[in-house]
């Protein structure tokens, strides 16, 4: 391959390293607070909590992107095609990393709960303070697996014309008509992914001999 | 679980009094039209802009691609025909992968060595890059080839791919969840290993594995809309010959998500179901 698709595959990779890491970063905060709300004691926050799960759980990423960048400008909120991804990413994943922290909270202990109750924390102290810091701590693997999902959904970016690897490599097949260019995209996505499970392993491994002992 | 409040015993008079009495399905359910009642009203959605839902679309002009019958429900009409694209890509893939699937998973089980390294080469390969990537290749390869196929097809085959070894997975762990006396048995009363996969271990699997095989079929159902970017005709491209058309994309992607959120709820709880009536 030209040492110029090499170039315009590797500005591909960094954007898609870009869109990765803020859209971790938002998910999980978004998420957090989702997972949250979805254990909440006042109803009506917990059923919207489940019903937001639920409904990006149940809707193609490509629909929510086509909805915020073709949509949303109707109604006066203009987002470039970055920016939309970012935006969609996050909101879909955060979905999944909700799920991803209830799990976690219901995992933990009652006792803990009455503990801290029993302390004299406030529901939010309790969170903040008690079970939140070991939730983080025991999903570590799945959050990992959610967030592997999420580097290989920024591929369907490219259809809201966002520079990324995948995008990259069909403009280098159209020019070269070389269709292998995508499976040297594959091999992009590789080291992003592989790495990333490497880490999924090594932290379950690492959980498993902390019960153990 | 009739209910998945966090609530310490502290609080229960304060939970009591809003405690919601109602299963986790009908909360999701209640809850997702509660954030799809919000949408419209959070962006201004204005209701002339469903027009061609709704009313008579003569006035509007026609899309070029069909006689047009000017009836209310032409846009219906024109959006279920892409959702039997939808559903029929996925259906094709999910029924093609299951054969190949379980050959990958007793691949990666019991397959002498020299077979069984590529077979987990390919499994783990494959579930590490996008969906995307697959319908690209398959698309773009095929047609460098000369190979005349429709568009349907190299988005079956990339998303059959895809599927058998995720399904190939969650084999694998069916057979394994098994009890092991189960082959034991099956063996010691003379069955050859093929017979007693057959007769004894698989039977049993496809069974337990039915509920995780439905939710895969949800998540097919979503990829398919990917198969819009190599210009396959499912319900995602008909939104937006509509949405061309009309000059309504919001709406139109609002209701193309209602499509896509109500059918993919009823088969969620049709895998609750399963999994309830398995246990």
């Amino acid at each position: 391959m030209a040492p110029e698709n090499w170039r315009l595959l590797l500005e591909g990779l960094r954007l898609t390293l870009w869109l990765s890491l803020t859209s971790i970063a938002i998910s999980l905060v978004i998420g957090t607070l989702i997972g949250v709300l979805r254990v909440s004691p006042i109803a009506p926050l917990r059923v919207v909590a489940t019903g937001y799960v639920e409904l990006f759980r149940d809707i193609p990423l490509l629909i929510v992107l086509f909805f915020i960048f073709l949509g949303l400008p109707k109604a006066g909120l203009r987002f470039d095609p970055i920016q939309s991804a970012v935006v969609g990413l996050s909101v879909y994943t955060a979905a999944f990393v909700a799920e991803v922290v209830r799990a976690g909270l219901q995992a933990i202990h009652y006792g803990q709960i009455e503990a801290a109750r029993a302390l004299g924390l406030t529901y939010i102290q309790m969170m903040r303070y008690v079970l939140l810091p070991q939730v983080f701590r025991n999903v570590v693997p799945p959050l990992g697996t959610v967030f592997i999902a999420l580097v290989k959904n920024t591929s369907v970016a490219s259809a809201i014309s966002v520079p990324e690897v995948m995008l990259q490599a069909e403009t280098i097949e159209g020019r070269t008509f070389n269709p292998y260019s995508f499976l040297i995209a594959g091999l992009l996505y590789l080291v992003l992914t592989v790495p990333l499970s490497a880490l999924v392993n090594a932290a379950e491994q690492r959980l498993r001999t902390h019960r153990a002992t | 679980m009739m209910d998945t409040a966090l609530a310490p015993p502290v609080t229960r008079p304060l939970r009591r009094r809003l405690a919601l009495r109602l299963p986790e399905g009908w909360q999701a359910l209640l809850g997702a039209l509660i954030v799809l009642g919000l949408i419209p009203i959070l962006f201004r959605m204005d209701p002339a802009r469903f027009k061609p839902f709704f009313y008579d679309i003569q006035a509007s002009g026609t899309l070029a691609e069909r006689p047009f019958t000017g009836e209310w429900w032409w846009a219906w009409r024109f959006l279920a025909n892409g959702l039997g694209t939808t559903v029929l890509v996925a259906l094709l893939s999910i029924l093609l992968s299951l054969p190949l699937a379980t050959v990958f998973a007793l691949l990666r089980l019991s397959a002498p060595l020299p077979l069984r390294i590529p077979a987990v080469l390919l499994i783990e390969g494959i579930r590490a890059l996008p969906v995307l990537l697959f319908i690209w290749f398959t698309f773009r390869f095929l047609a460098r080839q000369g190979v005349e196929l429709a568009v349907m097809w190299p988005v079956v085959i990339a998303l059959t791919l895809y599927t058998t070894v995720v399904n190939a997975e969650t084999l694998r762990a069916g057979i394994l969840a098994l009890p092991t006396g189960q082959m034991e048995a099956a063996r010691s009363l003379g069955m050859s290993y093929f017979q007693a996969m057959g007769y004894v271990i698989l039977p049993q699997t496809f069974r337990h594995m039915l509920p995780p095989l439905i939710a895969q079929f949800v998540t097919l159902l979503k990829d398919t809309s990917l198969g819009y970017i190599v210009g396959l005709r499912e319900l995602t491209r008909h939104a937006e010959i509509l949405y061309q058309g009309q000059r309504n994309p919001m709406e139109t992607i609002y209701v193309v998500a209602l499509i896509y959120f109500i059918l993919n709820y009823l088969l969620g709880q049709l895998a609750l179901w399963v999994h309830r009536r398995l246990d």
